[in-house]
């Protein structure tokens, strides 16, 4: 970018960005292991985590109440984090922000590569998609169908493979090119 | 990059992604704690029950205004659920409500059992966020919910009534909100079952 890369840049500058890679990476990780342990990763964990509550029962149109016996293993038994409207909202609010930064710090360093405008543009672009697509595939499975909640897996694999493409290339040129200066 | 790196690091990117990426995605929920299992929680409340019912209530606009004054509480979810118990005869021997609050810092769940005249037979916290659990957890040691059994909607649900003292400010602020999701039970019980004689 207008002369600048990724190679050319002084010491202190490369430890930063190494540093600020790794540090979202190690946080990445760690994101792994809590929402594996919260919320579960299979299509079927996030899908009976966004969905709305259903009626165990289908009640009709001005039916005020309903029953049924039930066998006490039909009562959920394990814990389960259920995502409800409230929490969505304080979800997408503080998220919508805080992936935004980061995606636009990654792109920050990555606009400083030496790779071709159309390639920097693609990648640089997938961690704000990515984001997108979670939250907003989030919002779909809560309100218009639950198939939707793959959307959530695909906008979390979109920003990693973000990440870690910004990262490799980064940290390529940063100390591996031909030519870079440290 | 030469295409040959680059497609080489995009190849391994798309392998480590797929596999870091579905976490990313879900990562942002604060962890729940969960004291109680639904189920433990049914079946704790319900002793002597020889059967177990779901029953789910939708209110009407009446029902929901008359809550909303009495309670100050706005009840707009498109139903409620009671699990009863009943003994050989069938006679209701306690229902149990599951009641939120979606606070700031997460949700408080907590599960309602209720006798048969509608008042609070036991309460528990069953789920509430890391982030919460250290303001209630002085309260949960000295099993607080205790204070509000035998008391019907009407009753005292202040935190006042429910902790002896010394607490700190949000200790308190979460305290009252389970008093409240209790009352909101024992009142929800009362209009959606127990005035429409359907018991």
């Amino acid at each position: 970018m207008k002369g600048i890369y990724l190679s050319h840049l002084p010491l202190s500058a490369k430890v930063f960005c190494t540093l600020f890679l790794l540090g979202i990476g190690l946080g990445s990780l760690a994101a792994f292991l809590q929402a594996s342990t919260a919320v579960g990763l299979s299509y079927e964990d996030v899908k009976s985590s966004l969905a709305p509550e259903m009626p165990m029962m289908p009640m009709e149109h001005g039916q005020m109440s309903m029953e049924k016996e039930i066998d006490l293993g039909q009562i959920s038994h394990t814990a389960k984090v259920w995502i409800r409207t409230p929490l969505l909202i304080q979800t997408s609010h503080t998220h919508l922000f805080g992936q935004t930064l980061i995606a636009g710090l990654l792109g920050l360093i990555f606009l400083f590569s030496s790779l071709g405008e159309w390639k920097k543009s693609i990648i640089l672009a997938l961690p704000f998609v990515g984001t997108l697509i979670d939250i907003g595939g989030m919002w779909l499975t809560r309100f218009i169908w639950q198939p939707f909640a793959v959307l959530v897996l695909i906008g979390g694999s979109t920003f990693a493979l973000g990440y870690v493409l910004i990262t490799a290339i980064s940290l390529y040129e940063l100390w591996l090119k031909r030519g870079a200066r440290v | 990059m030469r295409p040959r790196q680059l497609a080489k690091t995009i190849g391994f990117a798309l392998v480590f992604s797929l596999v870091l990426g579905r976490g990313a995605a879900l990562a942002h929920i604060t962890p729940p704690v969960i004291l109680i299992s639904d189920r433990d929680a049914v079946l704790s409340m319900t002793n002597g029950a020889k059967k177990f019912f779901v029953r789910e209530v939708r209110l009407s606009p009446e029902e929901r205004e008359t809550l909303r004054k009495q309670l100050g509480w706005q009840a707009d979810e498109e139903f409620y659920r009671f699990y009863l118990g009943r003994d050989e005869q069938g006679k209701v021997v306690a229902a149990v409500a599951f009641m939120t609050e979606f606070t700031i810092h997460g949700p408080v769940r907590v599960a309602v059992g209720l006798g048969p005249d509608g008042k609070v037979k036991d309460a528990k916290v069953v789920e509430m966020t890391e982030e919460t659990y250290p303001w209630l957890k002085p309260l949960l040691d000295q099993d607080f919910t205790r204070n509000y059994v035998g008391q019907d909607s009407h009753g005292n649900f202040t935190m006042a009534a429910g902790h002896d003292g010394g607490q700190e400010n949000m200790t308190l602020f979460y305290g009252q909100i389970v008093a409240s999701l209790i009352q909101r039970a024992a009142g929800l019980f009362e209009i959606a079952v127990l005035k429409r004689g359907d018991i």
